[in-house]
Order: C-alpha cells, then sequence, then structure tokens
C-alpha cells in the first residue's frame, strides 16, 4: 500500500483520536462537574453494553428504526420514481411534499401522540416520516434524470410503460435512489432519538435523557458515543451494500463516513 | 429508385433491376410543429412525404436543426406527427415496437446490464430461451468484433465499442428496419471510418431496410442506395438522389471511383447554393 493510501486508511482512527484528545482536555481544564473526561464517558460505555435492561431498551430502538426505515424505503421509492416520470403525480405531491419538508418531523410528534399514543406506533411513525422525504426526492431526481432514448430502446424492444418503469427508471435510477437511502439512514437515526426524547418509554434516547435527568454525566456521554458509533456501523453496512448493487454504476468519490 | 441487384438472403424477398421493390415505409405529408416560448411555432418539419423500400439503405442528409432526426423519431414512433401520417407495411405507425430497431448516436445502453445482458435483453421481452438468447448474442458479439466482452460493463467501453453494443442489441431482436440517428456522430474520425466499414459489411449480408440519419456527405454517399437531402426552417426534402455505385462497396476503390466523388461534389454544391449554410461533411 501506497503512504497516500495507508494514510487514507488511517484518517478516520486519527480523526476519533484528535478529538477524543480535545474531549478529555478540554474537560479538564474547564472542570465542569457537567462535563466528564473522555476517559470517564468511554470507562461508562461497557456499564451501558453489559445491561440486559439498557440492551434490551437499545434493541427495541434498532427496532423500530429498521421498521420505519424500511417502510418509508418502501413507499417512498415507487412514489419518488413516479412523481419523476408523470407530470401529473409530481403536480399532485410536490406541493404536500413541500409543506412537509422544512417542518421537524419531532415537531409533529405531540399530535401524532395524541392519536396514537405514546407507544412504538407513533414513533415508527416519525421515523417513517423523517426517512421518507430523502428518499422520496432523490428517487424524483433519479427518474427524473433517466435518458429518454433509454426508454425508447426499451420501448422499441416492446416494454409496456409499467415494465420500463420497473426495469429501466428503477435500475437506472438506483444510484440516486440509495444516495437518499443514505441520507434517510442518518435521518432515521436522529428521528430514532428524538422521539424518544420527547415519549420516554423505552429505548437509546430514554437511557440518555434518564442519566441527564438524575445527573450520570458519564452515562449521557457514554450513550452519545454508543449512538454515534451505532450511525457509523450502519452508515459503512450500507455502503457495503450499495457499492455493490451499483458496481457498474461510475466510480464516485466515496466518503468513508456519511456527510451526505 | 435504381434498385441494387440483390443477393437472395432471409431479410429481402429477391428482386430484380426490373420489378419495383415493395415499400416497407411510407411518410405521408407529415408536419411537425414545436410550441416554443415565444407564443411562436417552430416548424421542424413541413410536409414530408418519402417512401423507403424494403431492404434499401437510406440516409438523411441535412444541416443541425432541419429535423431529420424528428422525422426519424415519428418512424420510430417515438413522437408522434402533428399531422400525416406514417405507415409500416401499410399499418399506421402508432408507437414503437420490435419491428423497428433504433441505434442512438447516444447509444443509451443498459449501465447496470453487461455486454451480454444489453445484448440478450431484447430477445429475452420477446420470449426467446435463456440459452438461445445468450447463444444468439455472443455469435452477434462475434460479428460486431466484441467476442472477449461479453461480461464488461458499459462504463467500461470506449465510445466505438458502445456503439457497437448498441448495434448488436438491436440487430438481436430482428427488427424489420434498422433506424439509425447519426449513429457515428459522438466517435472520432478514424473509430467512424471503421464502424462505416463494418456496419456496411453486417448490412449487405442481410439487406435489412436501414433509415440511417447524418450531417456528413461522404458518410451517406458511401454507405447508401439512395440519399434523402433535407433543408431546415421548415425543414422539407430538397432532393432524392439516388447512389447508383457498386456494392460491395470498399472504401479504398471508392475513394478513387470518379463517381463517388461527383456524388459528393454535387451534393455539397447543392446544399452550397441554399441560403443556410451547408452540412458539415
Amino acid at each position: 500500500m501506497s503512504p497516500a493510501a495507508s494514510l487514507r486508511r488511517v484518517a478516520p482512527v486519527l480523526a476519533c483520536i484528535g478529538l477524543l484528545t480535545v474531549w478529555q482536555l478540554a474537560s479538564l481544564a474547564l472542570k465542569n462537574d457537567s462535563f466528564p473526561t473522555a476517559i470517564e464517558a468511554i470507562r461508562a460505555v461497557p456499564d451501558i453494553l453489559g445491561d440486559r435492561e439498557s440492551l434490551i431498551n437499545i434493541l427495541a430502538s434498532l427496532r423500530r428504526m429498521a421498521l420505519g426505515f424500511g417502510a418509508a424505503v418502501l413507499v417512498s421509492i415507487p412514489l419518488g420514481l413516479l412523481m419523476g416520470r408523470s407530470r401529473a403525480v409530481a403536480a399532485f405531491f410536490n406541493p404536500l411534499l413541500m409543506v412537509i419538508y422544512p417542518v421537524p418531523k419531532a415537531a409533529l410528534m405531540p399530535i401524532i401522540m395524541l392519536w396514537l399514543g405514546v407507544g412504538d406506533v407513533t414513533k415508527t411513525l416519525v421515523i417513517f416520516l423523517g426517512v421518507s422525504l430523502p428518499v422520496i426526492y432523490h428517487s424524483f431526481e433519479g427518474a427524473k434524470a433517466v435518458e429518454e432514448k433509454m426508454m425508447w430502446s426499451g420501448a422499441a424492444m416492446g416494454l409496456s410503460p409499467a415494465q420500463r418503469l420497473v426495469r429501466i427508471v428503477l435500475p437506472a435510477a438506483l444510484p440516486e435512489i440509495l444516495t437518499g437511502c443514505r441520507t434517510g439512514l442518518v435521518l432515521a437515526l436522529i428521528t430514532m432519538i428524538t422521539s424518544e426524547m420527547i415519549a420516554r418509554q423505552s429505548g437509546a434516547g430514554n437511557i440518555l435523557f434518564n442519566a441527564l435527568d438524575m445527573g450520570q454525566y458519564d452515562t449521557v456521554f457514554a450513550m452519545i458515543i454508543i449512538v454515534g458509533a451505532m450511525g457509523i456501523c450502519l452508515d459503512a453496512i450500507f455502503e457495503r451494500v450499495r457499492a455493490r448493487l451499483v458496481r457498474w454504476s461510475e466510480p464516485q468519490f466515496d466518503m468513508p463516513l456519511s456527510f451526505s | 429508385m435504381t434498385v441494387v441487384p440483390a443477393r437472395s438472403s432471409k431479410w429481402v424477398r429477391p428482386v430484380t433491376s426490373q420489378e419495383p421493390a415493395s415499400a416497407i415505409i411510407e411518410i405521408d405529408r407529415v408536419s411537425q410543429v414545436f410550441q416554443t416560448s415565444a407564443r411562436k411555432d417552430h416548424v421542424a418539419l413541413s410536409d414530408i412525404s418519402l417512401t423507403i423500400e424494403e431492404g434499401a439503405f437510406v440516409s438523411i442528409l441535412g444541416p443541425s436543426g432541419c429535423g431529420k432526426s424528428t422525422l426519424l423519431y415519428i418512424v420510430g414512433g417515438f413522437v408522434s406527427p402533428t399531422s400525416g401520417s406514417a405507415k409500416i407495411k401499410g399499418h399506421a405507425i402508432t408507437g414503437p415496437g420490435p419491428d423497428r430497431g433504433p441505434v442512438f448516436q447516444e447509444f443509451a445502453l443498459f449501465p447496470w446490464k453487461t455486454v451480454l445482458g444489453n445484448v440478450m435483453y431484447g430477445p429475452r421481452q420477446q420470449g426467446v430461451s435463456a440459452a438461445e438468447a445468450e447463444a444468439q448474442s455472443r455469435a452477434l458479439l462475434e460479428m460486431v468484433g466484441l467476442k472477449g466482452y461479453e461480461s464488461f460493463y458499459p462504463k467500461e467501453l470506449s465510445g466505438g465499442m458502445k456503439q457497437r453494443v448498441a448495434l448488436a442489441r438491436t440487430l438481436a431482436y430482428h427488427p424489420e428496419v434498422l433506424l439509425m440517428d447519426e449513429p457515428f456522430g459522438a466517435l472520432d474520425a478514424h473509430t467512424r471510418t471503421r464502424l462505416q466499414n463494418d456496419l456496411l459489411n453486417i448490412w449487405e449480408r442481410d439487406r435489412k431496410t436501414v433509415l440511417f440519419v447524418t450531417h456528413s456527405v461522404d458518410e451517406a454517399v458511401f454507405l447508401s442506395d439512395k440519399v434523402v437531402m433535407m433543408s431546415k426552417s421548415p425543414g422539407r426534402i430538397r432532393e432524392v438522389i439516388d447512389i447508383d455505385l457498386p456494392r460491395p462497396r470498399r472504401r479504398s476503390e471508392l475513394l478513387l471511383d470518379p463517381r463517388y466523388q461527383k456524388y459528393i461534389v454535387d451534393i455539397e454544391r447543392m446544399f452550397d447554393e441554399s441560403d443556410e449554410a451547408g452540412p458539415a461533411s
């Protein structure tokens, strides 16, 4: 491996070490009770992961996130593709989506809670809403950009409009769709935590905010580390799947972490 | 038109020079008007009538903006004319179909499919079994000179190779008419010459009807039985010229042939006479 390539490999690790060092020094300098040192926070991580109750909470969070993300992707991709290929469909849904887009999905939560209670359904729905918009948007853009001549080539082979949507528009737009899904995955994690902050019952967010209430700041920061690590892992897994699905696509500059 | 003595083949019934070949495509008083933003209509095609005989290689030659591609898209069924009609074998063209196979300047390959996957796509869609489609596609790829590239993705190929794949992909579903829309326009001069030679070799084997859009005079003369010259604003047919040159044609022989040179000079002169700039050759 060339020196440049090995540097690229270790760069994320160096960045993490750098961040933790700054944290450690800042914490030592400030001497504030509510700002534990990096070492204290890291020490608290095994305590959380070793606790059965905490693990059940975290897994419950992940389950809601997977459900919300999965449902959002299943609904948003077809909708986005249809909008990208049909002016009428786009004209109908665009205003609706434009209204929902800038609203923080967590802000809808109190209302949804009134209707559906504080349970899993509400939280999953909020995650669903958070994930949907970027996936719809990217599917829409991807479908719109499909080369007309490619569609014509398919039509000449005898593909019906529905077949063209599934067998030409979907694969052709896949790189763009997956970019939307990657953004959606990060948003799923964010809305997952915020939903648990508002409706506290269970979940990773619940551990975090309970610890905050009780002044267990090392646990608070340990949870932040855990959520961050979850984000990195999920993104890395998704990136592997994505790279495999679109290896036919033009090579792109890929970020080691999600900044999209 | 002058009918070139045809070899018998599975595509074309044998015709003699005395017997007129049967019309496969009839374009009847087709006009195409596009609405532009300035509330002014742009007449892309004005009152075009043209008959194309089965097994003929016909080029549509004209400057950019004369509507020659639009005419091809109308025959393909990708665009509906504002007025007039187009027919294939006596049936009105209402949409695209596998009897008319397009080859575009932009290649329009399916990038998520391998070279083999692209070529197999049409036959598979027509219900040919996977094994048979694969065998046919491999043979076609060998014919267009791409043996060994079956598992490549389009992004890994050069422009010339992409266009060879696109040609094989279209030939694979046996269209009766090939619709070629400036197919070599995006290629460098050397590659373009090679593809013209190869196209002619392939065509001289099975004599499929070809409608070939180009702005290159020598390309049109080299390949065609008949050259349809168009002028622009509005797009009209100026002149239809029969190219009476022997086949099989060899570039090295034709370049020395005074008849070939005369066709090119005559056509270029006719374009120069008109007000608009002549086509690049």
